[in-house]
């Protein structure tokens, strides 16, 4: 310690307390008291913007609106999923598919499992004729007519027909030659492959609607699965659904409803055990269907207490020739609506003369009264001028559906409802090595353990910005020490590019790749580029200029001495770049790098041109869908801007960490 | 060392002109000069008069508009491996030139690694070594921000002799430095010659030069003016020029 002595220098009066015993004294201010120390060192107006940001972003994210919209744009991704992808697997052996059935009886069991295989297994039959060359009990050789040799194990021989010829056995054969798995991987190892190959499927429903019921209970198969338990497996007799709702559209085969809740419905009638649609039944006074009306005449019409009125008129303003008491709208005549407490006390009125007609929409049944009552008053003076007409959209329908069965393990039952899982999932396992080929393989579910299905949103504008712009390094990099070359070939090249490119608008750029570029690609060459891949080269060209004249100004700047030197001690120039220039330019263009980061993170954006799911597409939808611009934009908004600032602090704390001693 | 007759740097008749906007610059005139092997040779001479640019030239940081270098046997022009040369021939300069995102010690090993294709542990057992024949050992892991322009000129001195060179050349070394740090960088130097290496300073440190220098070279406008013995260049020159320029100096 030889500066003990100049501490204590009497010359020097702040140091009479020495520096330790302060320490000792007031105690190491707390993290706590430092950031309020901090904050308070803060302008008041910073304070203010600041806590009215927090409590904006406070109230934002924790709105119902707002969440809802953060889910839409975030592709709503799940933790995790158990289904990674659909996959079409074929393979050459069939025996290894059918047959992995698990639980209920055998019989009734065995043919639902068979016809849901059907859809997810396919065989694909081959039929061909030939000459047995030889015959094993295992396989059949056969030559063909076009004289190829084929070998076809027996177990896979669907129907075979022989006949004797002069030149030998002429057989023809169907065989399976591939089969085809669908379905979704649910599990891979080195060796083998596990496929749903049916979705489970399970339904709730009101313990109301049982109107019968059977159930066995499969005890459970304690050696082979120690710790499960037995499983209920019921038959319910279903009531069929009664679903109320307005009538969109009304066909021979079809029925749509629009749902109180807003959701449509489409319902075969097939499936329908009964439904009511309203009916327009109108009566007329016999004396007034003849009377010219003049105009300013009042015409008195009838309704029903408690009939749908507006739609009644609405329906009959659909209507043509209706005798001229009714034609009340076209602004010769005054109509007066008068109401009754019944269907009979309106008739009567209507044969009295009281009213000129009668309106009247009700379903089937009640319409019934209407007949009944002309069969009971033939003298009554009133008349149906038209036959009832059945209404074709708008009105209140309500269906029943047919009664059913459905059989199946009961997963949930309480008293007021029950759940039944109907069809339960059914796992192929394939050996990889039995795989001839894999046609497609489509992510799955959007979740953290399955990356590869998330493709919308938020996940879509990171990840191809993040490919898009080291793409664009790797342009700007070459295009960059071009520039700084001597050799006017790749100096003139270089130039070209980076001063065509940077003169066309980002979004020119992107419409080329995907409108331009892609196309020809697919047309004259093999390359078939995806929209994604469309716009990461739209927007890896784009930057690359500008990545490039960072790059040769960061390569400019260092000073020619570092050059000579480095060359000077032997070494080549692409050595010298390597090792001397380009490290050195790497920290220069660190910052600038950054800011293009964030700027191409904004302008990745305009990919939406391209019909890509991106963070600002899936927001327009939303708004389109929902009418909520304000919501749906300021979210889009916060994340951009969440995206940046997280990205630009990054980019800060590299930047102070690239920095050189001394 | 000078028992083999043959010169080790044999320059003859060497032009160089530089074409700017203002006109072509002549900045070597017809030079001639020969160095043996273990010849300490200063060259002095007014600023602009072409001594940097001799020194290039000998290292092909130049091209030569006319005449012929000899560089140990090989001459530069259409040399196939002109690196080779280079690897035989340290440079030092005014201004250091130190790697800056390098360490002491990363600066001497760098080239080891890279051209002489020397192992890590070799390179940086050498790196040492040299550290401690400059006089800085501690300094092994700093960077070239946290030394003294004298430090730093010597880790230079280290990287260029790294190489294992022929011949050394010196431009001005001592120039940009503090006077209380010439002497550190001159003794270094002093001690390089002692050892019987080939090299060419340009240097206007008269210590220097009368205590080291078997020969001085005084250049003007391009052209070597007179060459001798220090002693006699400096106190009793033959040529007006180099009066009038020694008069300005001392
Ligand atoms: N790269 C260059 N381009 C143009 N002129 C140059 C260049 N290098 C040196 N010169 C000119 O050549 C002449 C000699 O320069 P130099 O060798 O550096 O002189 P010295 O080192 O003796 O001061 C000067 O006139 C200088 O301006
Ligand atoms: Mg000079």
């Amino acid at each position: 310690m030889p500066d003990e002595s100049s501490r204590t220098d009497p010359v020097q009066p702040a140091s009479v307390l020495p520096p330790e015993h302060s320490g000792e004294g007031i105690p190491e201010p707390s993290a706590y008291e430092r950031t309020i120390g901090w904050l308070a060192s803060l302008p008041w107006w910073a304070i203010i913007l600041g806590v009215v940001a927090v409590a904006v972003l406070y109230s934002m994210l924790t709105s119902v609106a707002y969440q809802r919209v953060i889910r839409f744009l975030t592709d709503d991704p799940q933790s995790s999923t158990t289904d990674l992808f659909s996959v079409v697997q074929i393979v050459g052996e069939p025996q290894s598919i059918i047959g992995r059935y698990v639980g209920e009886t055998e019989d009734s069991v065995q043919t639902v499992i068979y016809n849901l295989l059907d859809d997810v297994i396919d065989h694909h039959l081959v039929t061909q004729t030939g000459f047995i060359e030889s015959e094993s009990p295992a396989a059949i050789t056969v030559r063909t007519l076009d004289n190829q040799l084929i070998t076809i194990p027996k177990d896979r021989i669907e129907t075979e027909e022989r006949t004797e010829d002069r030149d030998g056995v002429r057989i023809t054969l169907t065989y399976i030659d591939r089969v085809t798995v669908t379905g979704i991987m649910t599990d891979r190892d080195d060796d083998t492959m596990t496929i749903r190959t049916v979705n489970e499927e399970t339904t709730t429903f009101s313990t109301d609607r049982i109107l019968s019921r059977e159930s066995t209970v499969i005890p459970c198969d304690t050696d082979a699965n120690p710790g499960c338990e037995d499983r209920e497996v019921v038959t319910i007799e279903r009531q069929g659904e009664i679903i109320t709702g307005t009538l969109n559209t009304l066909s021979q085969t079809n029925m749509s409803l629009a749902l109180p809740g807003g959701d449509t419905r489409e319902i075969r009638q097939s499936d329908v055990d009964y439904f009511h649609v309203p009916t327009l039944t109108i009566a007329i006074n016999q004396d007034r269907a003849d009377q010219a009306i003049a105009p300013g005449d009042e015409v008195r019409i009838a309704f029903v207490e408690g009939t749908d009125i507006t739609a009644a008129l609405e329906e009959l303003n659909s209507l043509e020739d209706i005798p001229v008491p009714l034609q009340y709208a076209d602004g010769e005549a005054r109509a007066a609506l008068v109401s009754y407490p019944d269907i009979d006390a309106a008739l009567e009125a209507t044969g009295t003369g009281e009213v000129s007609g009668l309106v009247y929409l009700a379903s089937d049944e009640d319409r019934l009264a209407v007949a009944d009552w002309m069969d009971e008053n033939p003298d009554s003076g009133v008349i149906l001028p038209t036959p009832p007409r059945e209404c074709q959209r708008g009105c209140e329908v309500t269906v029943k559906l047919v009664d059913e069965t459905i059989s199946g393990a009961v997963l949930e039952e309480t008293d007021d409802e029950i759940t039944v899982q109907t069809v339960a999932p059914e796992f192929v396992v394939l050996d990889r090595d039995s795989i001839l080929e894999n046609r497609r393989m489509e992510p799955g579910v959007c979740a953290l353990n399955n990356l590869r299905g998330c493709n919308a949103g938020i996940f879509l504008t990171l990840r191809v910005t993040f490919i898009a712009y080291a793409l664009a390094l790797l342009i700007g990099l070459i295009i960059g020490l071009m520039r700084v070359q001597h050799n006017p070939f790749l100096y003139a090249f270089s130039t070209l590019y980076v001063e065509v490119i940077r003169g066309i608008p980002l979004l020119v750029i992107l419409l080329y790749a995907g409108f331009v570029v892609s196309p020809w690609l697919r047309d004259n060459t093999p390359i078939s580029l995806s929209d994604e891949w469309e716009a990461i080269i739209g927007l890896a060209f784009g930057y690359g200029a500008f990545i490039a004249e960072i790059f040769r100004a960061g390569i400019q700047s260092i000073s020619r001495g570092q050059m000579e030197a480095a060359r000077s001690l032997g070494m080549s120039y692409p050595q010298a770049m390597r090792y001397v220039i380009l490290p050195q330019a790497v920290r220069v263009v660190l910052p600038p790098l950054g800011n293009d980061f964030i700027a191409m993170l904004k302008d990745s954006a305009l990919i939406s041109v391209l019909a890509l799911p991106d963070l600002l597409q899936l927001g327009r939808l939303y708004v389109s869908r929902t009418f909520r611009a304000f919501e749906g934009y300021n979210t889009v908004a916060i994340l951009y801007l969440l995206m940046t600032l997280f990205l630009s602090m990054l980019v800060r704390i590299i930047e102070r960490r690239s920095r050189l001693p001394g | 060392m000078s028992q083999n007759s043959e010169p080790i740097i044999k320059i003859r008749n060497i032009h160089k002109r530089f074409h700017t906007l203002r006109g072509t610059v002549h900045a070597l005139n017809n030079v001639t000069l020969d160095v043996m092997p273990g010849e300490v040779v200063v060259v002095v001479g007014p600023s602009g008069s072409g001594k940097s640019t001799m020194l290039r030239c000998i290292n092909r940081l130049e091209t030569i508009d006319g005449g012929s270098i000899v560089v140990d046997g090989i001459p530069l022009t259409g040399a196939r491996n002109i690196n080779k040369v280079r690897a035989e021939v340290g440079m030092v300069f005014q201004s250091f030139n130190l790697f800056p995102d390098r360490t002491a010690l990363g600066n001497i090993m760098l080239a080891q690694r890279v051209v002489r294709k020397r192992r890590r542990a070799e390179a940086e057992a050498k790196a040492h070594d040299l550290l401690v024949k400059v006089g800085i050992p501690e300094k092994a892991d700093a960077y070239p921000g946290q030394l003294s322009g004298g430090q730093q000129q010597r880790v230079a001195i280290a990287r260029a002799l790294a190489m294992d060179p022929k011949i050394m050349l010196f431009d001005e070394p001592t120039s940009a430095l503090d006077p209380e740090m010439i002497k550190e960088v001159l003794d270094v130097m002093m001690a390089l010659a002692k050892e019987g290496m080939t090299m060419i300073v340009v240097s206007h440190e008269m210590g220097f030069a009368r205590a080291a220098a078997d020969r001085a070279v005084f250049m003007d406008m391009g052209q070597i003016v007179e060459e001798d013995v220090p002693d006699v260049l400096f106190s009793n020159p033959s040529h007006e020029r180099t009066k009038l320029f020694l008069s300005k100096i001392l």
